[in-house]
């Protein structure tokens, strides 16, 4: 069963298309990478899943409900915001004290004894606290409701590469535990950070979903093609060509393979997430602008 | 969310319970001293109505008691003002949001709590004030003047509710803290003149006496003027000799020659004073009508404050 689903959903501002024709799917119990460059409209889509904005069109389904203002519906997501806002003059402890009065399931246990672990103190307002400690109360806090499923809406951009280490660890701690099920979508604009946790992956650019899927269905299904400087169409016939980088020698193809790739003119190579991810960004930076090259990329995202 | 709402506002509740201590003690202090000096009057200067030098208080205390005015005001200014804004601002509305509450809920306790504070802070103070100004309004028959009435009974209730929820509704609608500040206050100040100087007069049909120029006349106890001025037989006021003025209306023609003292001539014209007022026994109902109307004008914001937040995306 899909933890989260979405339809053609769309957000536009006054002047501005925040998100458009949206349609993804997270099978239960993956750690999603949502990645694109500044300005995707990541952020967007995550407050759509929380309820905290309305879309302008489509629908999304989480856990089954449309996301609305309902406590219910509430109780079973955790959402962790951009910059990590927190009353900055409560302490810890009065968050926990918050989240006990706030919902149904709460373990206040659980964020006293990892930040216990942490050796983050509970009574001094989280103010004072550093970037990484701030981040590892409102992590805690989050889990601590107990979700299903769980939005973090760029949590590693204040962090140190050792905080993230750490707060990438915990999630992946958490998203093994004993609740099981847990369905965790993770934005960054660099993928790099969190490949390392992440089964899945969903790819915004220019308010578009430009890929979405399982991790190893997506490399499974992406190659590098290496081969003298040669007309591309035939290839272009039974694969999807992504992205044609062409020097004066050579032609480099990312493709989404349709098949194997049986034509000798071609070294077929595998590509890491990250090729394939830049592959696509590259494209649409090459081509911003919504000509033919973005309704084809739509329908690339669009056909899973 | 009530445990939410005092853990967030309880250093600003202490501070106010504080300020409200140190008011208190000032006006029992010096209350007391002027109910002193008035008990000595009413047995003195009273009996041969001589008592135009007495001084019941110093005027540090009667400035203060005149500024607890903007008492009401302060609660929607420096709570009700950023209660939604600043958590837009700080983005910890996505945090209290995505609790298991809604915003609508986490508004409603949160405004509710605020409302009963503003409205306990601005009756305890006007109830040290309405105490403290008995002798004064005894003396000074003043209890329905501006100044006067708008720091005495239950108008600083309605005021304070009336200043929450503009903050509220200005925070929500700008959603941010100093603009919404600003409005509060601007809203606040403009409404209060606005009632004091023009609409408090005609909440009920005024009384109009008629008396004798060559008399004085003034109704019993603190009655409120709307207009007062002198009349002809045909019931207009006087035209004449502009330039020369008796009792605010120009001295008529047939009465030019006795410039001096035109008040017997213009009485054997038929010429009478008037003053149009509302009578002292009003005070109580003036106080309710305020009260509601103030009142009125905070649901109508609060409704617009609840709509407005829930349309927008928070």
């Amino acid at each position: 069963m899909a933890a989260i689903e979405t339809t053609g959903l769309a957000k536009r501002y006054r002047r501005v298309t925040a998100l458009s024709d949206c349609t993804i799917s997270v099978p239960q119990g993956r750690i999603s990478a949502l990645v694109g460059p500044n300005g995707a409209g990541k952020t967007t889509l995550l407050r759509l899943l929380t309820g905290l904005a309305a879309p302008t069109a489509g629908r999304a389904t989480v856990l089954g409900g449309m996301p609305r203002q309902d406590p219910g519906y509430l109780a079973g997501i955790g959402f962790l915001a951009q910059d990590i806002p927190l009353y900055r003059r409560l302490s810890a402890a009065d968050h926990i004290g918050i989240g006990a009065h706030l919902n149904p399931r709460w373990d206040g246990e659980l964020v006293r004894s990892r930040l216990a672990g942490l050796k983050i103190p509970l009574n001094r307002p989280v103010g004072t606290l550093s970037g990484g400690q701030r981040a590892q109360v409102a992590l805690a806090l989050t889990l601590a409701k107990r979700p299903r499923v769980l939005l973090l809406d760029e949590p590693l951009a204040a962090l140190d590469p050792l905080a993230r280490q750490n707060f990438l660890g915990a999630l992946a701690e958490a998203a093994a535990g004993p609740d099981g099920g847990l369905t965790i979508v993770l934005s960054s604009h660099l993928l790099a950070d969190i490949d390392r946790v992440c089964d899945h992956l969903i790819l915004l650019a220019s308010s578009r979903v430009q890929l979405c899927g399982d991790t190893e269905a997506l490399l499974e299904e992406h190659r590098i093609l290496v081969g003298p400087r040669q007309d591309t169409t035939a290839i272009g016939r039974t694969h999807t060509i992504v992205r044609e980088d062409t020097t004066a020698r050579q032609t480099t193809l990312l493709v989404r393979t349709n098949g194997p790739v049986l034509d000798p003119a071609w070294a077929v190579e595998e590509p890491n997430l990250e090729e394939i991810v830049l592959g696509y960004m590259r494209q649409d930076g090459a081509e911003d602008g919504g000509g033919p090259a973005a309704g084809r990329l739509s329908a690339v995202g669009g056909d899973r | 969310m009530t445990w939410v709402t005092w853990r967030q506002y309880r250093y600003q509740g202490a501070l106010a319970a504080a300020l409200l201590a140190a008011l208190a003690a000032a006006l029992v202090i010096s209350g007391l001293h002027a109910a002193q000096v008035w008990h000595a009057a009413l047995s003195g200067c009273m009996k041969d109505n001589r008592c135009g030098g007495v001084s019941l208080a110093g005027p540090a205390v009667m400035t203060l008691v005149v500024a607890t005015s903007v008492v009401p005001l302060l609660p929607g200014l420096f709570w009700g003002a950023p209660a939604v804004a600043h958590e837009l601002e700080t983005g910890t509305n996505q945090f209290a949001w995505t609790q298991s509450i809604t915003k609508r809920r986490w508004l409603a306790v949160r405004a509710a709590w605020l409302l009963l504070a503003a409205a306990v802070l601005a009756g305890a103070v006007s109830a040290l004030v309405t105490w403290w100004s008995g002798p004064d309004n005894a003396l000074s028959r003043d209890a329905f003047e501006a100044n006067r009435f708008d720091i005495t009974g239950i108008v600083p209730v309605g005021y304070a509710i009336f200043a929450m929820a503009l903050g509220i509704c200005a925070g929500v609608l700008l959603r941010r803290t100093l603009p919404a500040i600003a409005v509060t206050l601007a809203g606040f100040a403009g409404a209060r003149v606005l009632f004091a100087q023009w609409v408090r007069l005609h909440y009920m049909t005024p009384v109009t006496v008629y008396y004798k120029l060559t008399g004085s006349w003034a109704p019993k106890g603190s009655y409120l003027s709307v207009s007062q001025g002198i009349v002809g037989p045909d019931g207009r006021p006087p035209t004449g000799l502009s330039s020369y003025v008796f009792n605010g209306a120009p001295v008529p023609a047939e009465c030019a020659k006795v410039m001096q003292n035109p008040a017997p001539c213009m009485a054997a014209h038929g010429y009478r004073a008037y003053l149009t007022y509302q009578p002292a026994d009003r005070f109580w109902a003036f106080q309710g009508i305020e009260t509601g109307i103030f009142v009125l004008l905070a649901a109508i914001l609060l409704g617009v404050a609840f709509w407005v937040l829930r349309r927008r995306d928070a």
